[in-house]
């Protein structure tokens, strides 16, 4: 087995990905998916591996550069020519180009990968990109290529990772692909009228049975793909029973409160709790309620990714207050659950009614919820889980 | 449609606009909000002027701009706006203009990333759209309300397969529409196939034609379509005075 040198994509994939296997990293637009080539082949070339990058999308120098904003060497490598470029890029915007291999013309994308393929058995090679080869060759055309340049790659125990961006291509041909390849990784844009999260997951591979999880990821520079632990947001007014659902929610948790004089204990700071639900991690930060901590909501609201509004169904008074709170905690651009909390209490609103007096779009999800009993945060949580990763 | 139902209309900076969609009861003239619009028309007829003028009004209004520049880069669109009294500076200090510069990277030139300055390359779409993800979530937490231009799809034509031109600006309306922004776009009139024009214009909400003399609206949502005379002055683009 190799490793993929992506932090818990081997997990997912049972060790890692056998040699002599093809894997395509399948992105839509917007996400970062080069970076998941480049650190692959980084890692195993450091491990003495020995590999390329054919590449149609950038220069032999910029990707060289690319290397070394990561912080991965790579200058050594094909120094010592370990590393080489098949550069498909150079020729096509006029620029000279000293790669081991390069060509003039669309048409000879295939053989030429396919020598490059026979240069280094038992090595690894990067295409980047196969959207631009679908449409410069055709659907049919491409999914062939691909079947011989894994078919060679089998026979020299060469692995080959492909970087696909899945645009609006046709759903056949994009099922065609995805099946002439060893293993599928998709990796997705989190959206809510923005892109507030990448995550990936192993939609499927011929020799495990992979885990059915997403890993959040983000992309820096130097590091290259890093796991993200995002940021879930718990906010309410005053008193709708935040500290509670941060409790109910998490595996751990740590609230920074002060009794204050008076019947309620209530939080003056924040609570911090850390969640692990159906392979979902994230950590929990739940702002206080109060006005007088208002100033504080951004910073605790900062690149969260999804976020629980809190409401005491018995108190409307207090709707107003929680609506400004999803703009104050800018949860107006992040997927949301309103815990409709206190049903359990005379005098409760329905999640309707609740929606009514809100005037909440019908894409908000209202869960009901008694929290300190613990009934309904196991919906809450899936329905969030819905809301950022889709059925 | 009642008056009511039409879409609002946003200040393009334009003097004379209303002589193109114009507001039946405010007079005013603008584009539809939330939508996007292609503007195409022979070379040197003032697209890219209309470029500046719509970004440079919605900065004096506070409302952030998304701008990709493919033609030239991040120097000469300075320049090319200081010819107009319209200076960048300001706005790129305090973070309201965002830039995704896909050609100086490509001329040579050695640049930096900064917070809303972002290179990327004209024949690489897949960094194209990472960075165009990146830049529509900063102008949207800076304001919902934001403009966008694309200024123009002559370069990614020609170091691309045209169809994948086709489906990143597809993808590209799609991401600015769902953040509420309103797009320009600008395309060199013959330089592609014109099937390909046409599914240019299938893909955009309004589609105005520029020839040098005349600006014509040739689609638009909800509003007539009309058509005037313009010049380029030193203060931009003047419609209706000619």
């Amino acid at each position: 087995m190799k490793k993929t040198h992506i932090p818990k994509l081997d997990d997912l994939l049972g060790g890692g990905v056998p040699a002599g296997s093809s894997i395509m990293f399948c992105a839509n637009p917007g996400v970062d998916c080069e970076a998941f080539g480049y650190q692959m082949l980084n890692g195993l070339v450091k491990e003495g591996e020995r590999g390329f990058i054919f590449t149609n999308v950038a220069e032999p120098d910029s990707i060289i550069y690319e290397f070394d904003s990561y912080g991965w060497d790579i200058v050594s490598a094909i120094e010592n020519e370990n590393v080489f470029f098949v550069d498909g890029s150079s020729s096509f915007i006029g620029a000279p180009s000293n790669a081991k291999y390069s060509f003039t013309d669309y048409s000879e994308t295939e053989d030429v990968v396919l020598k490059a393929i026979n240069d280094i058995p038992d090595g690894i090679a990067v295409i980047n990109n196969l959207s631009t080869i679908i449409d410069y060759m055709g659907d049919l055309e491409t999914v062939e290529i691909v079947k011989k340049w894994n078919k060679a790659a089998k026979e020299n125990n060469t692995t080959i990772i492909y970087i696909f961006t899945e645009w609006d291509y046709e759903d056949s041909m994009v099922k065609k692909l995805k099946s002439s390849v060893d293993c599928v990784v998709e990796l997705k844009t989190i959206e809510e009228r923005v892109i507030v999260g990448q995550g990936f997951m192993v939609a499927g591979a011929s020799w495990t049975e992979p885990l059915d999880t997403m890993i959040l990821f983000f992309v820096i520079q130097p590091g290259g793909v890093k796991v993200y632990i995002p940021k879930i947001l718990v906010t309410g007014p005053y008193n709708a029973g935040k500290s509670s659902f941060v409790k109910a929610i998490s595996t751990k948790s740590v609230s920074v409160d002060r009794k204050a004089v008076g019947a309620f204990p209530t939080t003056i700071a924040m609570d911090i709790g850390h969640l692990d639900y159906k392979g979902f991690f994230a950590d929990i930060f739940g702002t206080p309620g109060q006005e007088r901590f208002d100033l504080i909501l951004d910073v605790l609201s900062k690149e969260a990714v999804g976020a629980f509004i809190i409401i005491d169904s018995t108190a409307p008074q207090t709707f107003a207050r929680a609506k400004e709170m999803i703009r104050k905690t800018r949860a107006e651009a992040i997927p949301k659950i309103i815990v409709a909390n206190k049903q359990d209490l005379e005098g409760a609103l329905s999640p309707d009614e609740i929606r009514d007096k809100m005037k909440l779009s019908k894409d908000i999800p209202i869960v009901p919820a008694v929290i300190t009993e613990g009934k309904g945060t196991q919906e809450c949580l899936d329905a969030l889980l819905k809301l950022l990763y889709g059925d | 449609m009642g008056r009511d139902n039409v879409i609002p209309l946003i200040e393009t900076g334009i003097p004379g606009f209303e002589n193109i969609i114009q507001d039946e009861d405010t007079g005013m003239g603008g584009v539809p909000e939330n939508t996007t619009s292609l503007i195409y028309g022979p070379p040197n007829v003032g697209k890219s002027i209309f470029c500046y003028q719509f970004m440079y009004n919605g900065l004096l209004k506070n409302e952030p701009c998304l701008y990709i520049t493919a033609d030239y880069g991040m120097k000469q669109l300075e320049q090319r706006t200081m010819d107009f009294d319209w200076f960048l500076q300001n706005y790129t200090t305090n973070e309201m203009l965002y830039v995704i510069d896909a050609l100086s990277n490509f001329s040579g030139a050695k640049k930096q990333d900064t917070n809303t300055y972002k290179l990327t390359a004209v024949h690489n779409p897949t960094d194209l759209m990472v960075k165009v993800g990146l830049g529509t979530r900063f102008v949207f937490q800076k304001s919902q309300k934001f403009r966008s231009v694309f200024d123009s799809l002559t370069i990614p034509f020609a170091f691309n397969p045209d169809k994948l031109v086709i489906r990143v600006l597809k993808a590209y309306t799609k991401r600015i529409k769902e953040a509420g922004g309103a797009a320009i776009i600008t395309h060199t009139e013959g330089s592609v196939d014109e099937n390909i024009e046409s599914l240019l214009k299938d893909i955009v909400d309004n589609v105005f034609r520029m020839d040098g003399n005349k600006i014509s609206t040739e689609k638009v949502v909800d509003y007539k379509k009309l058509e005037s005379r313009y010049k380029i002055t030193d203060k931009g683009i003047l419609i209706g005075m000619g």
